[in-house]
């Protein structure tokens, strides 16, 4: 590894100050623990708001308005602003004016989305013949993602007594939920585990050969 | 007090040392566990394989610094292979904190090894705010959406930009992401605008993604670091993730055995418990 920069030595000691400070709140909850959440949520909300006062206002509303002449741009502007009279509570209403084109054009936006993106193609996808013609294990397959889809829709369907042939069938749907909760649970496992392996090896491996050459 | 007793009133503490322990020990002594390829990881590698060479993709860089360790090599693993085809890449990100210097620093650093310049092989168009007008809004004028790149350049000033202007100029869609923008770049971006699309997650959100996989709404899949280790191996490029597959078998070793243990303990002290 090339030899690191006073800068880079600075970079590294910070981020294995914070790595261990955020760690020691697994033995108790401590001082360095809590500098290291705060500086954390502070730099966090300056940077958003810096990030987005750039990429929006600048960049979005501010630039083509002087620059291109699109004096349009005003209107959604204006609703913009308008959401901050929430802050007074004599003048809150008009805020209602901005929420309601927002919630109006979120809920057409998503419905589309949605409908289109999600449950219709999933729906379809559902249908599957239960001879695909790939010997018996395709054909097993097959059965398992019918018998899965009904049970479990079947399980959320509550408009009748869980009794007889529909309790037995709902009852498949729970093992089909437990099966894919099981899935998801170990996966979230394997996803915890990578984020302590990468803070692991960023102590042994950059951290390790900052001390190796600072030595 | 029996052994089990003292198990149950273990403190949780003895835990996690012993799996701070169980991911440092194969860190420090390689093992090199095997890594089986997954048809998903065949898929996405086969999908941007197939590209004629010098296409141009969209990488996005839509996840936290927190979820690095899964998604950063995934990433280097993708410009690799993308680069090894000369193609042209377009990133973005739709993730405030860290996205865009992420992006920043990864494409840098990868075109370096290939000898790439900024502007002819690669734009890094930076973060803007709603992914979903994002997303909508880049099917009309790439452009309107991001009149500069991430580093305030206007885009009529890159010459990659010159071509690209909507997603009809855009092969492939390689979404690298840790949260639900990975949900909107297949229902949207796929479904509506009908640009392939192939994703590389967290482990967290894989379960999910497996339902588009499975129908047709996204072309292949990587799941979390073991994902990120396959297509290292594919790409022929082993990276952090390969390094980190040893930890990740070793910890999984530790819970099971863990698992095991504690059910074993509730099963032999139930007895004692009702009494």
């Amino acid at each position: 590894m090339e030899s690191l920069s006073f800068i880079e030595h600075f970079q590294i000691w910070l981020r294995a100050y914070l790595i261990l400070s955020l760690f020691s709140f697994m033995y108790k909850d401590n001082r360095f623990y809590k500098l290291s959440e705060h500086i954390f949520a502070g730099l966090s909300a300056g940077y958003y708001v810096g990030l987005i006062w750039q990429t929006v206002i600048i960049q979005q509303l501010i630039n083509p308005i002087y620059d291109d002449g699109r004096w349009w741009l005003i209107l959604p502007g204006i609703l913009g602003v308008l959401m901050f009279a929430r802050l007074i509570p004599k003048w809150s209403w008009i805020s209602r004016t901005s929420l309601a084109f927002y919630m109006g054009s979120t809920a057409g936006i998503y419905l589309i989305t949605n409908l289109h993106g999600f449950i219709l193609p999933q729906a379809v996808s559902s249908m599957v013949s239960l001879n695909p013609g790939n010997g018996f294990g395709a054909t097993l397959l097959a059965l398992i993602i019918v018998i899965g889809v009904i049970s479990t829709l079947i399980y959320f369907y509550f408009s009748k007594e869980h009794t007889g042939f529909l309790g037995v069938t709902a009852r498949v749907g729970i093992w089909f939920i437990m099966i894919s909760f099981g899935a998801h649970f170990g996966y979230t496992v394997m996803a915890r585990v990578s984020l302590l392996i990468g803070r692991v090896h960023f102590l042994y491996f950059d951290w390790g050969e900052s001390i190796r050459q600072i030595l | 007090m029996d052994i089990w007793q003292k198990l149950n009133e273990l403190d949780r503490r003895w835990i996690y040392f012993l799996m701070f322990l169980s991911i440092l020990f194969p860190t420090i002594f390689v093992i090199k566990f095997p890594v089986e390829l997954t048809p998903e990881a065949e898929q996405l590698y086969n999908a941007v394989e197939a590209l004629p060479d010098s296409s141009v993709v969209m990488l996005t860089f839509d996840y936290y610094a927190s979820a690095m360790a899964e998604t950063e090599p995934m990433s280097i693993a993708a410009l690799r292979h993308m680069w090894r085809k000369n193609m042209k890449i377009v990133t973005l990100t739709n993730i405030p904190l860290g996205g865009p210097t992420i992006a920043e620093r990864i494409t840098r650093q990868v075109a370096k090894e290939f000898g790439k310049v900024y502007g002819v092989d690669y734009v890094n168009l930076g973060y803007k705010a709603n992914y979903v007008a994002v997303m909508h809004g880049l099917a009309g004028s790439i452009e309107s959406i991001f009149p500069t790149d991430y580093s305030g350049t206007r885009l009529s000033e890159l010459p990659l930009m010159q071509k690209v202007k909507t997603y009809a100029d855009i092969k492939f869609l390689y979404c690298v992401a840790d949260n639900a923008t990975a949900d909107y770049w297949i229902s949207i971006v796929n479904a509506q605008y009908g640009l392939p699309v192939g994703a590389g997650v967290t482990a967290v959100m894989a379960p999910k993604m497996y339902a588009f996989v499975e129908a047709g709404q996204m072309t292949g899949l990587l799941g979390g670091m073991k994902g990120a280790a396959e297509y290292e191996k594919l790409v022929g490029a082993p990276g952090s993730a390969t390094r980190g597959m040893d930890a990740q078998s070793m910890a999984h070793f530790l819970i099971i055995f863990l698992v095991m243990v504690g059910n074993l303990g509730f099963f032999l002290t139930k007895k004692k418990r009702k009494v």
